[in-house]
């Protein structure tokens, strides 16, 4: 009992003004205009793939950039509400049809070239212009969002991780096949996969991790006289 | 025990502690109401209002916690836990919204983490008693006959070693220093002590072998 007086003594005593958080829409709408930032200044520093134009009048191309643009921005919008403790856990369920539809465009980009070019069309091709977007575009975003909801740390650091990086792995996929110039459509489509379970794969991984030494950081500057 | 304020959905439900249990909801939603409004101005740094804020709220959290741990004293670091996320993220509470659900999400959170570590902790460790207490003199370590008898042939081997490995095995590994420590005891270097140790080891499972062989 001793012990929780002092306690409260203590963070009394460290209890400055703190800045209350913008609403959960408005601090997604911010890291979403971060990204777009990103993601213009790779298109000025890349360019633009020749063929954009003509292959977003191609129905599975632009379904699946709009899906994964979509699941990018529904992911942060949920990440960011989930962040707050006291909102339900449903709003996880937001990207979820976004998500669903992508992940059926790509399954069917890559059956539909399967059966057209064979084997041939599902190739690995060593592409360092195109894991150098990759890193260009999820590293920054990540680091934003990891700054963005630290508060998290001590609240839902598991959600809140794997759904950060879900958007981040969305809005990078969606970007992608703006500078990809393959041709082999499913390629583009395993790249969106791919990028996909592997910036979430690791944001979830690792985000517990980062959000532990977050949350130990957090408590301790908290308490700091 | 009374009811919540409205809109928590928490398992861990808010509740009056047993002084105020008679008063109703009526008084609950205004201590709710409070709470919202004390917190609001501890965000803007009023010290006073944050101070009754936390003390007002933690025989709440008391009851809370006191349902999940049967130990007073686990009980009493998971109130200090809730504060400690409290001060953190009090950030992230919006005064528009209703204190409750907020406070009670943050003590569930805590609370089920705090659980789970201590059932982790749980089925990795064995509380010791007193039956597992000992002293480092051999006198207190061999008991039996069979460890004694094994101890003075363990003992009588090593009185057989060279004094460079005797000095590294007692240091080492009865007395149980460091390598540092046993360098700096010994005045020998880390190395030397590592291959007397080594060969001392070699020679004694040769000599404690020789000697079980023979009747």
């Amino acid at each position: 009992m001793t012990a929780t007086r002092e306690l409260i003594d203590t963070l009394v005593e460290c209890a400055t003004p703190v800045r209350r958080l913008r609403p959960p829409f408005v601090r997604a709408m911010l890291w979403l205009a971060f990204a777009g930032l990103v993601i213009a200044l790779i298109v000025m520093g890349h360019g633009l793939r020749p063929d954009l134009a003509l292959r977003l009048h191609q129905p599975t191309f632009a379904v699946t950039t709009a899906a994964a643009l979509a699941t990018g921005i529904l992911s942060a919008i949920a990440a960011f509400v989930i962040s707050l403790p006291d909102r339900s856990r449903w709003w996880l369920l937001l990207p979820m049809p976004a998500l669903a539809v992508w992940i059926s465009t790509i399954g069917y980009g890559c059956l539909t070239d399967w059966v057209s070019v064979g084997p041939e069309g599902v190739r690995f091709v060593d592409e360092l212009r195109c894991l150098s977007i990759l890193v260009l575009t999820s590293v920054p975003l990540t680091i934003a969002l990891a700054a963005m909801l630290r508060y998290a740390a001590m609240l839902r650091a598991g959600a809140v991780a794997t759904t950060g990086g879900l958007a981040t792995a969305a809005i990078t996929a969606s970007a992608l096949p703006l500078f990809h110039n393959h041709d082999a459509t499913a390629m583009i489509l395993i790249w969106n996969l791919g990028t996909a379970l592997l910036i979430t794969g690791i944001t979830s991984v690792f985000g517990r991790r980062l959000f532990g030494l977050l949350a130990a950081r957090l408590l301790a500057s908290g308490t700091q006289i | 025990m009374s009811p919540g304020p409205p809109g928590r959905r928490s398992s861990l439900t808010l509740v009056a502690s047993s002084a105020d249990a008679p008063v109703g909801a009526e008084r609950n939603t205004n201590r709710a109401r409070d709470w919202s409004g004390l917190m609001a101005r501890a965000q803007d740094g009023d010290r006073r209002a944050y101070r009754a804020l936390l003390e007002d709220m933690t025989p709440y959290l008391r009851t809370l916690a006191a349902r999940c741990f049967r130990e007073p004293s686990d009980a009493e670091d998971a109130v200090q836990d809730v504060l400690l996320t409290v001060h953190a993220v009090r950030h992230t509470y919006d005064p528009g919204r209703p204190f409750g659900p907020w406070l009670v999400a943050i003590a569930n959170r805590r609370i089920v983490d705090r659980l789970r570590r201590h059932i982790r902790a749980r089925s990795r460790e064995i509380e010791l008693s007193s039956e597992h207490e000992t002293f480092s003199p051999d006198a207190a370590n061999f008991q039996c006959e069979d460890t004694a008898a094994d101890a003075a042939a363990l003992h009588a081997a090593i009185a057989t070693l060279a004094p460079d490995q005797r000095v590294a095995i007692s240091l080492l590994k009865l007395k149980e220093m460091s390598l540092k420590e046993a360098a700096l005891a010994s005045g020998r270097s880390v190395s030397a002590l590592k291959v007397a140790t080594h060969r001392a080891i070699k020679s004694l499972r040769k000599r404690l072998r020789q000697s079980s062989e023979t009747p």
